[in-house]
Parts: structure tokens; sequence; C-alpha cells
């Protein structure tokens, strides 16, 4: 399908976020849009979707004029949105959400549903099994299952908001392979994304959009250089590995700790973290990765081994003891559990310190706030509630929150969805932490970020775990290897339940 | 969001505070609908008026707070004609009224029965009937705190200077009829009706009045038994179920309705009804249809047989009327006065809507024998029996009156018991 | 941003607007003078002093259960069981004034107890709901609403049982105190300055404590998201069975200044609704605690004043509540309309 847009316009209170923007894809292209965060590029794709109305514009599909007044109205025509944030409903299954959103009146019974998802699912070598719950899938495969739905229901052309982000190395292999597929077959994929490694790779064409304006097209073969300048205004370097130097004083021991749910066992882990030191911790989503980080914060109940933090043993212990000795837990989900939705920046900085007194002091709380801001370049004002803000700003927001000094930072997909900028902006504050002797527990999908910013790592494959791995000894593709459950040693710690 | 929400509920009441101004001048200009202040001197409405040489009286407005509603069928229809009475004898007056008047009715949250009064004294009512024991508190607060306005608390004994609660309030009469002989032949007609020797007795709440009337149902039922029918007194079966109130409150009393059906299915074929409403007559009509020889009694109403004609056997009714009118009439003249009535029926004419103050009406379901039985028991009363006479004892089998001793008020008011022979809680038990 | 606020302004005044040509109508329907009916129920609430006691009589209760729906509003839970919760205060305090009612202690003293009973007892049913919820997964919702019944179920097997009046069986309430354990009150009237002002001084320090304190914003974290909040340091579940025990507290309060100054016994249905009004009137003020006292004042009014409907048109008086009803329903209508106005303008 050739989806067209013409003079679309769209403003949110003082923020102008698409500037009369005029794009053509025709039916069967791999179309980019690049942009770093807040450069309009979702808003564009959810006015295409229905989920936002433009201001002023119109869309084209096949040359058709259409007016699309909900997301629902966009499948009928065609369109479907993967978001950034998975939109399923979590505690459902599989299959049931697969069928959600069918137009009523088919009565396509549970059997016909379950075989079309099967034979979808074989062709585009998805395995995710439909009787399963949704929450308890990975990011990754909660978007391919979005993927089946949208064809199912009839998606000729389709939006993948960031869908890079939050999965592993071998999803992303998958998801491209799929999106490859679908464009073969004729339909229209639009591919957001601020990843220029994935636009490059991937799609046949892209344009450009900095500051609600598409300030450039190109098509393949491109030039980073050029890209990048189309983005930013300028060319930014990726700065060089700069390890932590600690002072070689342990700060965390791990002893044979044990952890488990109702899919994973990771067992017997021992590590010894010195302060400044980074640990990256590697691995395919769901992998045990989180369910080990979770349990270092207090977050997840333990069932063997010891944690100490500062030579106190805090096995057992609640988060809220962690966070007394300096442990500090952020969540990769921003808003669903990091942030809270309809509170102001100020009142979650005043709620993140330590209370002093019965009142609060507004000023005092304020005036932090707007240090805060500056510190940490956030795009807002001590009175935006923290929805307002854009992914990135959120994530800046959320390191913000962190009270000063901090022993032992755990960190969940610190950059995920960010761009390049943003990415440096952050790690640069986290190795600040670290020069204080902060020492940092980090999970990322981005082995180039594993291997950037780790002393050490750790490797997770199906709750198996290698012992601690320098670095400085791995390369992208032993990473990649170990992800895969390639090169694992036959005995090791753990193993899958 | 913002403080705007709070904009809208000031202009809320600023809208209906603009719409108040324009009310008055409304009412002037339809005065036909208006009330007008009772306080306003003749002359000048005669000065306003003044083609019409006759003074017309001001009008005398009372109010009245009824326990159920005006048109049950029952106590407080009856109360509620009698306010019809007072407006048809004493001319220019008005009744004001409010239904559903006691402890905790959803229809009024959070108010008292005195807060409603004070509604209806702002209303320019100058005498208030309280017409349920329920209200008895709050009659006599309302009458202490209100010594400008006259009180009728029915039923209540606040007054009676031989009574146990006497309390003085001037400005207060406490009304209540002589049920207990109407009682009595409602428990006759049952007893001269009944087939297989068990009468139900379908209760209200338990006090002293609720006591002394199903008490009086069984004094009557066990003589008509023994003496009339000439049967084994031991063979009377005479039931009390109380449901805990004066009506049926779903989730808080027993159902009346259930407490009928489980007579009916137990073997007992004739229900007396103590309630104000009229479930016992409904419930008996449907086992009848459903092949069952049962009869019912209603209570309160004078018609209140019409409900369910056939299965009907009587009513024991109040007639207010007279009582309320001569009190009325004394707050009109302004020689109301503290006191206590007691009133009983008119024997000559149990019927006469201007005299008695209780009467019976017999129902179709009566027949024609157990009529002719029961207008003997009736005469007998008439002419001086005395069916609370001793020996009686009370339930737990203490003597209450001697062999020969006539009971007093005092002792009929405040029976502090079921009688010897009847079956059922006389205190509460639960 | 002045823009949007006359925007607000006028999408409350349509709502408002809404509200009143439908009560309108039905008071057409109902065969009543609309304006000559709303001139009545004003005249009911303010025409004589009695009326203006009364509503300040009204007002106290309706004040603490707003208060108190305001915390745990805050803290995200709806609690349905205030009106159970109320009930208990008033059992709790009835049950301390009869114990202690023939002993020597000085009434003052008996009072104080009685009503701080009613305020242990108010929380103790609030912390039920709230383990309910805390350890037992047990919605709020139906939790509450099973206390509630069980409250009542309690209420009147005290009234006919253990507590009824000697040889009485009736619903009509226990044994009226003496009056020496009466709350002080105006002369001849119910209305206690005491309970007033307690009332008042509780939505006051709700205000404060909501607007400026950390307390308050701990609360509005574990409402607004409680991983985040927990995250953040906040014990989550300790503040959301706080909220249970502060709300059923003041609704304990409440049902004990119900027993101590206005019925001076217990009765069934003793809580009057006042708890679901207060949920009615937070939500009606949008949970701003600076509004509680003049809209709860002015439900009071409107419950007082709108008697006269039923004396002058005999229309049922359930009136009140379905004016107030509608007025809710239509600014929280209004208030959606206004977001999707606001998102696509």
């Amino acid at each position: 399908m050739d989806v067209e847009l013409r003079d679309i316009d769209k403003t949110f209170g003082a923020v102008h976020a698409n500037v009369g923007i005029n794009l053509k894809v025709p039916a069967g292209t791999i179309q980019g849009l690049l942009g770093e965060n807040g450069a309009g590029k979702s808003t564009l794709m959810k006015i295409l979707s229905g989920f936002i109305r433009a201001d002023a514009g119109e869309i084209l599909l096949d040359g058709h004029p259409v007016i699309i007044h909900s997301p629902a109205d966009a499948i009928q025509h065609g369109v479907g949105m993967l978001h950034q944030d998975p939109l399923d409903i979590p505690p459902m299954r599989v299959i049931d959400n697969f069928i959600l959103g069918r137009k009523g009146g088919l009565t396509i019974g549970h059997a016909a549903a379950e075989r079309d998802y099967k034979r979808l699912a074989e062709e585009f070598s998805f395995s995710i099994d439909p009787d399963s719950y949704v929450d308890a899938l990975t990011v990754g495969e909660r978007q391919q299952l979005e993927i089946l739905r949208l064809i199912w229901l009839g998606a000729k052309a389709l939006i993948f908001d960031e869908p890079t982000t939050g999965i592993s190395a071998a999803q992303k292999v998958k998801l491209f392979t799929a999106l490859r597929l679908l464009a073969s077959q004729g339909k229209t994929i639009l591919f957001v994304s601020h990843k220029l490694e994935d636009v490059e790779g991937l799609c046949s064409r892209v344009a450009v959009l900095r500051q609600g304006i598409l300030v450039g097209e190109a098509k393949q073969p491109y030039t980073t250089k050029n890209l990048v300048e189309m983005m930013f205004g300028k060319e930014i370097s990726v700065g060089a590995r700069d390890p932590c130097a600690g002072d070689g004083k342990t700060n965390l021991s791990l002893r044979d700790l044990s952890v488990e749910d109702y899919r994973l066992k990771v067992q017997n882990v021992s590590l010894e973290v010195c302060c400044g030191e980074v640990i990256g911790l590697a691995g395919m989503e769901g992998s045990g990765q989180g369910l080990f980080l979770r349990s270092v914060a207090g977050l997840v109940r333990t069932v063997g081994g010891h944690i100490f933090l500062n030579d106190t043993d805090l096995t057992g212990h609640s988060y809220h003891a962690f966070k007394r000795l300096g442990a500090a837990f952020l969540p990769a989900a921003r808003l669903e559990e990091g942030l809270a939705t309809g509170m102001s920046l100020t009142e979650h900085i005043v709620l993140a310190e330590e209370a002093h007194g019965f009142f609060i002091d507004w000023d005092k709380g304020r005036e932090l706030t707007r240090k805060r801001i500056a510190d940490f370049n956030i795009h807002g004002t001590p009175a935006s509630p923290v929805e307002s803000l854009s992914g990135g700003n959120q994530q800046r927001a959320l390191l913000a929150l962190l009270r000063e000094p901090l022993s032992l930072l755990l960190l969940e997909h610190p950059t995920r969805g960010l761009d390049i900028e943003s990415t440096i902006y952050i790690w640069s504050k986290l190795k600040d932490r670290c020069r204080e002797g902060t020492c940092i527990l980090f999970i990322s999908s981005d082995l180039e970020e594993i291997l950037q910013y780790s002393d050490r790592v750790l490797v997770f494959f199906s709750g198996k775990v290698t012992k601690p791995l320098e670095s400085k000894s791995l390369s992208i593709e032993k990473l990649g290897e170990l992800i895969g459950g390639k090169g694992w040693p036959e005995s090791t710690s753990g193993k899958s339940k | 969001m913002r403080k705007n929400v709070l904009t809208i509920a000031l202009l809320a009441m600023t809208i209906v505070l603009v719409l108040t101004a324009c009310g008055p001048a409304a009412t002037t200009v339809a005065p036909a609908t208006s009330v007008p202040p009772t306080s306003v001197p003749s002359t000048q409405v005669a000065a306003t008026l003044p083609p019409v040489p006759t003074v017309t009286p001001a009008p005398f407005i009372f109010g009245m707070l009824l326990v159920g509603a005006k048109n049950d069928n029952g106590w407080s229809q009856a109360t509620y004609d009698g306010g019809l009475y007072v407006e048809q004898q004493i001319a220019g007056s008005k009744m004001l009224y409010l239904e559903n008047v006691y402890s905790g009715s959803p229809s009024y949250p959070g108010l008292t029965a005195s807060q409603l009064a004070d509604q209806l004294v702002s209303q320019g009512a100058k005498l208030i009937f309280f017409n349920s024991d329920d209200m008895k508190d709050e009659a006599l607060k309302f009458a202490n705190a209100n010594p400008k306005i006259y009180v009728v608390g029915v039923s209540d004994d606040w007054t009676w200077k031989d009574g146990k609660n006497y309390t003085v309030s001037a400005n207060q009469v406490d009304i209540m009829g002589r049920m207990e002989y109407m009682k009595m032949i409602a428990g006759c007609a049952a007893a001269l009706t009944t087939q297989t020797g068990k009468i139900g007795f379908l209760g209200p709440l338990i006090n002293d009045e609720t006591r002394r009337l199903a008490a009086s149902a069984y004094l009557g039922a066990k003589y008509c038994w023994s003496q009339v029918l000439g049967k084994d007194a031991t063979k009377l079966t005479f039931t009390v179920t109380w449901i805990g109130f004066w009506f049926n409150i779903p989730g808080v009393t027993a159902d009346p309705t259930q407490v009928a059906d489980n007579f009916f299915n137990t073997g007992y074929d004739v229900v007396i009804s103590g309630i104000d409403t009229t479930e016992a007559l409904v419930e008996a009509e449907k086992a009848k249809t459903a092949g069952k020889a049962v009869w019912a009694l209603a209570y309160d109403y004078k018609t209140n047989c019409g409900v369910a004609p056939d299965i009907c056997l009587g009513v024991p009714y109040f007639n207010w009327g007279p009582a309320f009118a001569a009190t009325a009439k004394t707050a009109v003249d302004g020689t109301f006065a503290e006191n206590f009535q007691w009133n009983g029926p008119d024997w000559t004419n149990l019927s006469n809507p201007d005299t008695g103050a209780v009467g019976f009406a017999k129902g179709q379901g009566l027949s024609a024998d157990n009529g002719t039985k029961l207008d003997a028991f009736i005469a007998q009363l008439a002419a001086g029996l005395n069916l609370w006479t001793g020996p009686i004892n009370l339930q737990d089998g203490t003597a209450y009156l001697t062999a020969g001793t006539v009971a007093t008020d005092q002792q009929i008011w405040y029976l502090p018991q079921l009688l010897e022979g009847m079956e059922g809680a006389s205190v509460p038990s639960k | 941003m002045k823009k949007n606020s006359w925007i607000n302004v006028g999408f409350q005044v349509g709502a408002l607007v809404v509200a009143l040509l439908i009560t309108t109508l039905l008071l057409v329907a109902a065969g009543a003078p609309p304006l000559k009916a709303y001139a009545s129920i004003i005249s009911g609430a303010f025409g004589s002093s009695n009326n203006i006691e009364n509503i300040l009589i009204t007002w106290s209760p309706l004040l603490l259960t707003t208060a108190g729906v305001l915390i745990t509003f805050s803290a995200g839970l709806w609690n349905i069981g205030i009106e159970g919760q109320m009930t208990l205060g008033a059992i709790f305090a009835t049950g301390v004034l009869r114990a202690l009612q023939n002993t020597q202690l000085p009434p003052a003293l008996i009072i104080i107890l009685g009503i701080l009973a009613g305020v242990i007892g108010g929380a103790l049913w609030a912390a039920l709901a709230g383990a309910l919820k805390t350890f037992g997964g047990v919605n709020e919702i139906f939790g509450g609403l099973g206390l509630n019944f069980v409250s009542t179920a309690l209420t009147i097997y005290l009234v006919f049982g253990p507590w009824k009046r000697p040889g009485v069986g009736s619903m009509s309430g226990t044994q009226p105190f003496d009056e020496k354990l009466w709350l002080p009150s105006l002369p001849h009237t119910e209305l206690s300055l005491w309970a007033l002002g307690i009332s008042l001084l509780v939505i006051i320090a709700v205000y404060f404590m909501l607007r400026g304190t950390h307390l308050g914003l701990r609360l509005k974290a574990v409402g607004k998201n409680s991983k985040a909040a927990f995250l953040m340091g906040v014990p989550t579940w300790q503040y959301s069975m706080f909220a249970f025990l502060l709300c059923g507290a003041f609704a304990g309060l409440s049902g004990a200044i119900q027993v101590t100054s206005v019925y001076h016994r217990l009765l069934p249905n003793i809580s009057n609704g006042y708890g679901f009004l207060g949920l009615l009137v937070a939500m009606l003020i949008n949970y701003q605690a600076l509004w509680a006292a003049p809209i709860a004042f002015f439900f009071a009014a409107v419950n007082i004043g709108s008697v006269q409907l039923q004396i002058q048109y005999k229309l049922d008086s359930s009136f009140a509540g379905v004016l107030q009803d509608l007025l809710v329903l239509l600014v929280l209508l209004g208030e959606g309309a206004r977001q999707r106005f606001i998102k696509k303008g």
C-alpha cells in the first residue's frame, strides 16, 4: 500500500511537534524514520495510526485521502502500529490477546484463530506458546505477538516505533528477517528509530526529523556522517572506552546466590564487586539477568546464598533495607515502575529525598528540582508532570531522583530508547557516580553498550551464568555467541528448569 | 485539575440563590398556591381586600409526621385520615405531612424527626402530630425545644400523670385508643373460625403496647374458644412472632410475608395482624387460592379488609378523628393543656366516625353463624364483660392478677410479659 | 494557560447548567413549579435559624467522612467500607458509654472515652478492609461492601439483642443515654459546637496534610503508582494501611458524634449514607481538600432544604439525592469531555 502524508501539522501546547511534514512511501518499501528523542517521529506515526489527530494536513492511502479517527479506524484502512511500550493487556493469554481487536460479527472460533496464529507464527519463525500469559513474555516476544496480530487483522502498512530497543540481538535478527519478508509481500514498513546502525542495515530509504521538521531524506547507500548531521545538526563521536578505576575495596559481595521464579533457576552465583566497578549483565531477554538483578536489589527473595553490601549481610532483607545501605534500583519500565504518572518533577524529587520534619518545604523542593533539571539536562519545569516528558527526559529524571552518595546502583536498560546524545550523557553521569565509589550492575541488550561501559560482564543464558568475564577479553562476536548459547563449558553454575 | 471545579459548585449555589430571589415574587403573583403567613393580622388582610367585609380567620396549619406511607392501609393511613377529619372539622385548617419518618429512614438521610418537625414549623405549622412510638423520644424533645408549638404524641405516655414515664411537657398531649377491646373481638373471631386450633399473631416490634394488644387478642380468643365454643382451653395454640418493627424494612426486620407464610405452612389457619401493613391478608389470600382453608384479621385501618375480603374475618381499627379534632380545637382557641387520653370505643355504635376512638368492622370471611356469636360477644363486652380480670398469670407462670382482681390501667398498659398460654417471645431474646 | 482556564470554567458551568436543566425537567415532570421548588429548597435550608442549625448538624459528619475518603482516594483506594467504619464507630462509642454510664467517672471523661472508642472502632474496621486488601488480595470495594453488611447485621443484633431497651424489641434503637452523657450542644438543638469544631479541624488538618506534608506526598505517590513509590523508598502497604486507618478513624469519629450528639443512642442505619455522600463530595471536588467544606455544606443544605419538596409538592424527598448524584455525574462527564476537547484542540 502506498502511504502519503501531506502537510501534517501538530502542536501540543507550546511544542510544535510536526511542522508541515510531507512524506511519500511506496508499497513494498522499508522506510526509515530517524531522529533524536522528541524530534516528532512518534507523533507523526501516531497521527498516521489514528492515536492522535493532526491539526492540519491529510493522509492518502493508495492515492485516496482518508480520515482516520481511531486506531480501530486505522486498522480498517490497513494501517497498524507497534508501540515503543507494547499496548497489550498483560493478564491475558497470548491467544486471547491475539483475537482481541478483531471486528465483531465474524465469530471466528478459538480453534480457527489458533490455527491462523500457528500458521503465521511459523511463517515468521516466531515461537510463542499461544496458551502462555502475556505478562510472562519478554518485550521482544510481545512485539512478535503484536506483529502477528496486526497482520492477521489485515494490516498492509505497519509502523514500528523503536522496535529494536529492549529486545535481544537474536530477536532483532528475527525481527529484521520478518520485516524484509513483509516488504517482499508488498507491505509498507515504517521503521522509527534513532539507531543509525539499524536503519542503515534495514531500510531502503530514510527520512530524518529534527525538532518537528523533516530535514532531509536519503537512500541506500548512506553515509553515516550525513545522517548524524541531519539528526543532530552536528557530528557526534562515540566516546572511547573509559573503564572505571575503583579503589579496590570490595563493595558488593555475592556468595553462592540462588534465585528462581516459575520459569527459571539462577544458581550459585558468586561475585565480588569493588567500589567504582561496572558489571554488565548480558543475555537474551528473560535469560535470568532480570531476576538476578532484582534479587541483588532485595526485590526478589533469594533461595540460597548470601548478599553482603558494605560487609553487612542483607540476605533476605527487603529492598528498603538495601536502600538504607545505599543501594538503588532503576527499572526499565519507566512509567510503570519508576515514575508516578500525574505527579510533577518536584513531587518526585521531594519524595525521593530524605524527609526532614513533617511539613514539606516546597520552596526548597522547587529549588532542588531546578538544580537537578539543570544538572541532568531535563527538558521540563519543576511543575511538569513526568508523563509529559519524552523518554530520554524521563530516564534522566529517574537518574536525577537518585540520592547521594550511593554504594550500589542497579539499572535495567539504562539507555533503552534513548538517542546517542542522551546515552552518552547518561553514562557520563553514571561514570561520575563510579568515581564517587558507587558500583554499578546494569542490564542491556545493546552489546556495544555492555562492552563499552562494563569492567566485567556476566552472560546469562536460560538461567545459566558465566563466571565474571573481563570485558577487555571479550568481543561482540564472542559475547553474541555466549548470549546465543554457544561456547558454554559443559558444567555451568546454573541450569534451566 | 483545578480549583475551577469548585467555581462550579459556588456557581450552583449562586444560581439557586438567584432563583430563590425570584421565588417570593412568583408566590405573590399566584396566591392560590402560597401559604400566607399565619401571623399576618386580619386587619391587614382586610386592608388589602377593602370590598370584602367578612373577616376571614387566619388558617390553622398543623403538621403530621407519619411513620409509614399515608396510604399504607394501616396505622399511618388511619392517623392521616384523622388529620383529614381535623381539616373537615376546623374550617380553614390545613395539614402538612411527611411520610416514612422513622429512625434511620433512607428518605431523610441523617435527619431526625424533630428536625423534620422544624421543617413543618417553618411552613407555619402550630401543632405537630408525631404518629408513632418510634418518634416517642423525638416528640418529647421537640416539645421541650419548641414551647410555642403544640405537640401530640400518638400512642405516647409522657403526659400520663399515673404512668411510669410522666414528664412535664406543658405543650404536649398524648393520645391512644383502647384497642384492647377490639383486639379481644379479633381474637374471638379467630377462635370461632379456626379449624386447627392454631392462631398466629403477626407481631411488629416488642414493647408495652404490642404486648398488651397481643395479650388482649389472646384473652378474646381464649374466652370464645372455651366459653362460647366450650372447647378445652389447653387445646388452643396462640403463637406470637415478632418482625422487629411496625412494617417490613428489608435487611433490618424479619420479612412479614415469610412470617405469615410460615404460619400457614405449619398448621396455623388464622393469622391476626399486628403490624401496620397488609402482608398477613395478602399471604392468606394466596394460601387460600392454593387451596388452604385459612383466614386473617386485619388491623389499624377501617377498610383494611378490602385488600383481601374473602379471607378477612374483620378489622379492629382506630378512629383518630374525634380526638385529634378536639385537641386541635384547643390549639386553635388557646386552651391547649398537657393531658393524656386513652379513649375507648362508642359501644352504642362501634362504627360511628364521630364518636369512638376504636372500632371493629366484620369481614366477609366470617361465617354468618360466627358473626352472630361475635355480635353476642361484643354485646357482652359492651355490657361490662372485662377479660382483664384475674386469675391471670404471666407467661413465665408468675401470678399477675389474682382471681377476681380487675386489672388497673397501669397493669394493662405496662404489661411486662405475654400471658400464660401464649407462645412467643415476651421480651426480645435475639 | 488563560485560554485553558476559561475552557475549564466553560465546561464546568456547562455541566452545572445541564444538571440544573435535568433537575428542572424532572421537577416539571413531577408536576412541581421548578422555580418555586428551588425557592422552597432554599427556604427549607436557610429559612429559619432552626433549619440552619440542622444544616450545621448534618455538615459535621459529612465533613468527617469526606476528610476520610480524601485520604484513601489520595492513596488510590476506594474505601466503600466507610459506611461500616462509621457504624463501628457508633457501636464502639455506644459500648463505652453503656459500660461507663453507671460509674462515678465524670461525664465529660466518659464522653471523651466514648468518642475515642469510636475512633478506634472505625479504624479497626478499616484495618480489616485494609488487611483483606493487603494480605488477602481482596479488592477494597468488595471487602468494604462485605464489611458494611456485617456492620449492619452487628448493629441489628445489638439493638435487638444485648443492648435492647428493657422490655422492648424494636429497631428504634437502644435506650437513649442520660442527658449528662450528651455532647454539650446549643440549647434546644442537637447542634454541638464541639462536633462542628472537631470536624472543621479535621478537614483543615487533612487539607494541610495532603498539600504540605511528606506523609501526604507519600500517600499520593502510593496512589499514583505504588511500584514507583516503593522503589523511591515508600513502604507502600504500610501507607495503604495507614490511609485505611486514618479514614476509618475519621469515619469512626463521625459515628461516635452521631451517638453522642445527635441520636444519643445506637440505631440501625446510623451511618445514614454519610459515607457514600462523602465519596460523592470528594469526587465532585476532584479530591481537592480545599473545597471539601463548602461543598459538604452545600450537600447538607440540599439534604435539609429538599424536605420542603415533600411537604409542599409531595415529591419524594430522595429528590435531594437525585440532584446530588446528577451534579457529580455531570461534572465528571464534563471533565471527561473537557479532556477530550483539550486533546483534540
